[in-house]
């Protein structure tokens, strides 16, 4: 999740009252944002991907603004009509990036924070609503080096250009290959023979969304008429995103102006930035919260939250209006959940309820558990090992044939790449990286594997197995055997028989199957040395593995 | 009665050396005893040396590598550390030619590839006790303590023989009705009654026992599971391996959301997709991602795509469980099943390299109920259960997860340094989730936290690794957990 820098001056500045650094790390997370730490006058939050708006200083300040109550209700802004300011959509970008939408601030009062500010919000926004740029990506412009109309348009890829911090024009091709934005966001456009790019009146190019924009309009300093486009392929989030970005600069100061977007079969007037408005049951609040509120409680709770409540004649319900920022709220709960957050987790009164219902186990859980008291009785220390393993380390080390597995698609680690169909591999590894520890070893685990089964719906089932290993310089066969029938016979089952056992990873004429009514229910044996030099142990091994299902099964019918 | 050291008389009867040689000492005054100091040189194995000896010698490991064949220095430098050292040594030994570049093993370095050195055999002996030097050893050892292998340290040894007077005075005062060890035999003849049974030293170090235990992270989730069955919560099992429906679309988690991205979750290459449930459910949780269907929200706004819930994947969260337990509860929610407890501990999987903070898999422990419930509830629930959990000062911060709406987060006030640390997350399930799965909008509470940071504050453990490395000595010696 996104965290961001606030320098601590503007951030006061713009919230419009003094506050200590103390003051405002007890305060921001009771808003919804986690404090990460303060540094030499700035500090920095995560901001939850359900806030875009609280992604700049700006945006958060206003928050906290009305959430400590110095500018609470809901912020308007005012949008100077497009006049001769016209953007033509081609319809060649259809299918590529289709829809945008622009929006300028006249008279910005420019300095060196606002321009810092600007370019951490596109990040952070490019990064989380955008979704890494592909369903929308921002540009901001010095709106004096552009001469409307502009034409939203595509170019071959020998089209040329000079992008932002370069110093030549150079192909669009060559962008994806050379430039740093044009490597990371080539993954946009590929496959593409044209690529979106937005020209003005003279053909000077705005830039080429959604990778760079140009060095000829590029925001300075001196710039005090800025123009923001947003490109997208999902015309909601490209309008939100606009939304956002516009009224976060606005708080600085200037002029909101409009654009007229001419698509080939529409137009839009953008940006649109009056509130929504959304009926809030107070009835369902305050049963869902738990508390009582009268209808001045609601709307004194939902300005803090940047509302306005437009009260009804009757006192069920409400009229909300949501500012134009706020792209989170999809249903009164959001609202609801504002309200919760304006009266202060805090001070809600924690309550159990009375719900008399039976506690309950599963069966395999609470089999486990006995057969864990079982094994500790044995004097071994129970190990906890991960289900994520690899075939190396199932087969390769352990000499035994390799067989169908759930295989992970896209692992970090080569050593995540199945996850485990026994256990016996986890406690070799364990023994292996116990050496320097004192003998005897002796360990089990009781936990799960996956194995396929083409029955579920899931294409795999979880099974429970037992697997217990003894290590040091005298273990054997005799001492597994023993260890076998003494669990079998505590655990009540009665009537199996030994078989004989050929598997790679133990001793020939060493090994022994477990059967009951000839269903093979688990295996002991000794550990080949062949398996012991794989993993690098000096020690013999003796182990066991066993179904938990399977016994459970057996144990149940007796 | 024989020669022994002062050290064996101090085993043999278990008191300190230190007195048994002060004891000799006046017992050598009055000419009982006679004492020669003998000294001896041990050599015993050093850090690296316990490193050789599961690593193999430098020059050994150089042998293994050439046994398949000729091999490029520069690409030797890359699968072997210190190779000038290899080098050196196995050009001692003659086992190796360099021409150009390449470097082979000679007919000799061939020969002996199964032959063990004497060094090895001396690392080998060392490992177990360390080796004293004799003329024959001589030479192996401090080559071995040159290259720091070894290392060598002196043991000095008193040893006492009575002298006739000695004999003498012993059989006199009849020592030998002192014993150490009560035996059957004494107890049955009774002899017992004409013996002294000598005092012993109690701080004399007594053998170490290891008990058979459970893991400690076993210990605090059977405890956590006791917790939520003393509450009356029923338990829910499920797949480990799971259809991205339930692990995402149907939390309402929408379908280009990034914790779906690759980055974050193991998705499965076999089996690759697998059946999502009945028609009615599936309806209806696209349309709600899409236009928000009956619930009253607004959805997504985008086109669902029924394949993309078909993927397998490793469950991120067991807060899947609790989707799959809401879809069932749907069929008989008329039959007084409701209000209903459920709750679940068990592995969750993120797409992670392990570093001291992050783990690929890990304990999460979710609850969920469902009834005419309230926030006030939940916070009830969450209280309840960090208090038996034995965690005091808690906080309850909003926080954000796409399925619950209000969302909590409980954080716990980290006195040593000074922060509020993150425990879990909790908050009502939105109606967007409960509707499609139950058919009706209900209250649901609902908490996944997870398990590890809990453990780790109260062990004051920092990095997450251990908790799952299994190394026996922290195993073995792991305070219980007691609640």
């Amino acid at each position: 999740m996104p965290v961001i820098s606030v320098n601590l001056q503007e951030f006061v500045k713009f919230v419009g009252t003094d506050l200590s650094i103390t003051e405002i790390a007890e305060a921001l997370p009771m808003l919804g944002v986690a404090w990460e730490g303060y540094h030499d006058g700035e500090f920095s939050v995560e901001v939850f991907p359900n806030r875009p708006d609280m992604l700049s200083v700006e945006g958060l300040a206003r928050a906290f603004s009305s959430f400590i109550g110095v500018r609470p209700g809901l912020r308007r802004f005012e949008v100077e009509s497009p006049g001769g300011r016209v953007t033509r959509v081609e319809g060649k970008v259809s299918p590529i990036r289709p829809y945008i939408g622009m929006a300028v601030i006249l008279d910005f009062p420019m300095e060196e924070n606002a321009l810092l500010s600007m370019m951490q919000l596109q990040e952070k926004l490019h990064i989380t609503h955008c979704r890494r740029r592909r369903k929308a990506s921002i540009g901001i412009y010095d709106l004096d080096t552009i001469v409307f109309p502009i034409t939203y348009t595509t170019k071959p890829v020998d089209f040329r250009f000079r992008p932002l911090e370069w110093d030549s024009k150079i192909t669009l091709r060559d962008i994806l290959l050379k430039h740093p934005k044009g490597i990371e966001y080539a993954y946009i456009l590929e496959g593409l023979d044209r690529y979106p790019i937005l020209l003005d009146n003279n053909g000077t190019v705005l830039s080429m969304p959604p990778i760079i924009n140009s060095e000829d309009t590029k925001v300075t300093l001196n710039t005090t008429n800025l123009l923001i486009d947003v490109t997208g392929t999902h015309l909601k989030t490209v309008l939100e995103v606009l939304n956002i970005v516009t009224s976060s600069i606005a708080e600085r100061g200037g002029r909101i102006g409009a654009v007229r977007i001419l698509y080939p079969n529409k137009e839009l007037v953008t940006p649109d930035m009056n509130p929504r408005s959304m009926v809030l049951n107070i009835k369902y609040a305050t049963k869902l919260l738990g508390i009582d509120l009268t209808v001045k409680d609601v709307k004194m709770h939902l300005r803090k939250m940047g509302y306005e409540v437009e009260g009804k004649g009757n006192c069920d319900e409400v009229e909300v209006l949501i500012p134009c920022y706020r792209t989170d709220i999809m249903h009164q709960i959001d609202l609801v959940e504002d309200i919760a957050i304006a009266y202060g987790y805090g001070n809600f009164e924690p309550e159990l309820p009375s719900i008399s219902t039976i506690g309950e186990e599963d069966d395999i859980e609470k089999f486990s558990h006995v057969l864990r008291d079982l094994m500790v009785g044995f004097n071994m220390q129970e190990v906890i090992t991960f289900y994520l393993s690899n075939e190396d380390k199932l087969f390769r080390r352990m000499e035994v044939p390799a067989e169908p597995l759930v295989k992970t698609a896209n692992p970090k680690t080569e050593e995540y790449t199945v996850l485990r169909t026994w256990l016996l591999p986890s406690l070799m590894e364990v023994l292996s990286r116990n050496q320097h520890n004192e003998y005897p070893q002796r360990i089990f685990e009781v936990d799960d594997v996956v194995i396929l089964d083409e029955k579920t719906d899931t294409g795999a089932r979880t099974e429970r197995k037992l697997a217990a290993a003894v290590c040091h310089a005298d273990t054997g066969f005799h001492e597994i055997k023993g260890l076998v029938e003494s669990f079998l016979k505590n655990i009540g089952i009665r009537g199996y028989k030994f078989e004989e056992l050929e598997k790679g990873c133990f001793i020939t004429g060493r090994a022994a199957k477990v059967l009951v009514e000839q269903d093979e229910i688990g295996y002991f044996g000794e550990i080949h040395p062949k398996v012991l030099e794989n993993w690098g142990l000096k020690m013999p091994v003796s182990a066991m593995e066993f179904s938990v299902n399977k016994i459970y099964r057996y144990v149940k019918e007796i | 009665m024989g020669d022994s050291t002062t050290f064996e008389i101090a085993q043999k009867i278990g008191v300190k050396r230190d007195a048994i040689e002060v004891a000799s000492l006046w017992a050598a005054e009055k000419g009982l005893v006679t004492i020669h100091t003998e000294s001896r040189m041990l050599a015993e194995l050093t850090k690296e040396g316990w490193d050789t000896l599961n690593n193999g010698l430098p020059e050994r490991r150089l042998q293994h590598i050439l046994e398949k064949g000729p091999i490029n220095i520069s690409k030797l430098k890359k699968r072997l550390e210190r190779l000038d050292i290899a080098i050196g040594w196995a050009r001692r030994r003659g086992w190796i030619i360099i021409e150009g570049d390449s470097v082979q093993l000679t007919e000799k370095g061939f020969k002996e590839i199964s032959i063990e050195l004497p060094e090895e055999q001396i690392i080998k002996n060392a490992a177990t006790a360390p080796v004293p030097i004799t003329k024959e050893n001589k030479r192996v050892i401090d080559e071995l303590v040159r290259r720091k292998i070894l290392r060598l340290h002196t043991e000095k040894k008193k040893i006492l023989s009575l002298t006739e007077k000695g004999r003498e005075v012993a059989t006199k005062v009849g020592v030998s009705v002192e014993v150490s060890k009560l035996t059957p035999e004494l107890i049955v003849s009774g002899k017992w009654r004409d013996v002294v049974l000598t005092p012993y030293d109690i701080s004399v170090k007594a053998p170490t026992i290891y008990p058979g235990k459970k893991h400690f992270m076993r210990q605090v989730i059977d405890y956590i599971r006791r917790i939520w069955l003393d509450m009356g919560f029923k338990e829910m099992k499920g797949p480990i391996l799971d259809v991205a429906f339930w692990v995402f679309d149907a939390l309402y988690q929408p379908q280009d959301h990034p914790a779906r991205d690759l980055a974050d979750t193991f998705y499965a290459e076999t089996p690759s997709h697998g059946e999502l449930p009945s028609p009615e459910i599936v309806d209806a949780v696209r349309m709600t991602h899409e236009d928000g269907w009956t619930t009253g929200s607004t959805g997504w706004g985008y086109k669902w795509d029924e394949n993309e819930a078909r993927k397998c994947v490793l469950r991120t969260h067991t807060t899947s469980l609790s989707a799959r337990t809401l879809a069932k509860l749907r069929d008989d929610i008329e039959n007084g099943n409701i209000p209903a407890k459920y709750f679940s501990v068990g592995r969750v999987f993120r797409n992670e390299t392990l570093t001291w903070k992050n783990l690929a898999e890990f304990y999460q422990t979710d609850g969920i109920v469902v009834g005419n419930v309230s926030f006030r509830h939940l916070l009830g629930y969450l209280k309840e259960f960090y208090n038996k959990l034995g965690i005091r000062k808690c906080r309850f911060r909003p926080a954000y997860f796409p399925y619950t709406e209000m969302s909590v987060e409980i954080e716990v006030f980290d006195e040593r340094k000074g922060v509020w640390v993150e425990l879990g997350g909790a908050g009502i399930f939105r109606p967007e989730v409960v509707k499609p799965l139950l058919g009706k909008d209900i209250p649901v509470l609902a908490w996944g936290p997870g398990l590890e940071r809990t453990v780790m504050n109260r062990y004051n453990i920092e990095d997450i690794r251990i908790l799952y490395m299994n190394d026996l000595e922290i195993l073995r010696s792991a305070r219980l957990w007691i609640g």
